[in-house]
């Protein structure tokens, strides 16, 4: 019997000690329904338009980037054209 | 351009075109929800900014030891990828960030190193392009502060204070998040190797281009 009653102290010692971060965890209870508008502004931000922007601009930077290294080849290429004829009319003269 | 690279940019270009279906499919996470999303093109190109620093970091420490010009042309197309796609992390993310954090923009330790690794690729390329004779060899020495950042950007989340999620996330994703995870990864990747291939092209005739100029100046 003593042992029993020591068992109930200590579990009654340890759920004391435990049932501050068992309260804690557990959600708080919904006491009003708040309609959406009245959100504050950050929690109304819609996800849709950044998600597209971030896709958007991802792309469009890709995009850009390639058009540039290719006007670059391309403006090199037309250069050694260029030098290859020079150096050829200066050979027939 | 060598013979693999058409067929690599048409599948480059497939991945690219097929991945938002890849990305649509994903389920949404139980707390962000859509803005999530952006997650599958953010850490392919911080991967990518990531991998591109260390490349432009080993590339110019073989450059100081041997003087070879083809691995200072492999550490300037690096670079332009550390700039490229640092600029893809450092947008992407605060779009995220202003949905799923409530502002665009924190100085943790994360987002800062990243910051600063992007930055020391901007001064790699204005220090090649105003930096006159010898700039190459000042340059490479600062790719290797570069290349000594990354560690230290990935694993800032583990030991400082912050609301970025930790490097575990990532190894502990479902098939359904890790798959198109993965599929946006080799699209990243795949790109990255493209585009660097093509800046080398570039580098490479602008060397022949000048060779050719100094040797009519030679017999003028």
């Amino acid at each position: 019997m003593r042992i029993l009653i020591r068992a109930i102290a200590v579990a009654c010692v340890l759920m004391v000690q435990v049932a501050p971060s068992v309260a804690q965890t557990q959600p708080r209870q919904q006491e009003v329904f708040t309609p959406i508008d009245q959100l504050p502004p950050q929690e109304q931000l819609p996800a849709a338009p950044l998600l597209v922007g971030a896709y958007a601009f991802v792309l469009l930077m890709l995009f850009g980037y390639l058009v540039m290294v290719s006007r670059r080849l391309t403006a090199i290429r037309t250069e050694v054209d260029r030098l290859d004829a020079d150096v050829k009319r200066s050979g027939k003269g | 351009m060598p013979k693999w690279f058409q067929p690599t940019t048409l599948l480059c270009g497939a991945l690219f075109a097929i991945s938002p279906f890849v990305i649509a499919n994903a389920p949404y996470e139980s707390t962000m929800g859509l803005v999530q999303k952006v997650f599958y093109y953010h850490m392919p190109s911080a991967w990518v900014f990531l991998t591109a620093s260390v490349i432009c970091g080993i590339a110019s420490a073989r450059f100081l030891a041997t003087g070879n010009l083809r691995h200072d042309r492999t550490a300037l197309a690096a670079a332009e990828m550390v700039v490229l796609f640092g600029l893809l992390t450092l947008v992407t993310g605060p779009l995220w960030a202003r949905k799923a954090w409530g502002t665009w923009w924190v100085w943790d330790a994360r987002i800062t190193s990243s910051l600063v690794g992007w930055m020391i690729g901007w001064a790699y390329l204005i220090l090649r392009q105003y930096g006159g004779p010898g700039s190459e060899k000042l340059s490479a020495g600062l790719a290797l502060f570069g290349m000594a950042n990354v560690p230290f950007i990935y694993v800032s989340v583990n030991y400082w204070r912050t609301i970025h999620p930790a490097t575990t996330v990532v190894p502990k994703l479902p098939f359904s998040m890790g798959f198109p995870l993965l599929f946006c990864l080799a699209s990243f990747f795949l790109l990255m190797f493209l585009l660097m291939s093509l800046r080398m092209r570039v580098a490479e005739q602008q060397a022949r281009l000048d060779a050719i100029y100094l040797s009519l100046d030679e017999r003028a």
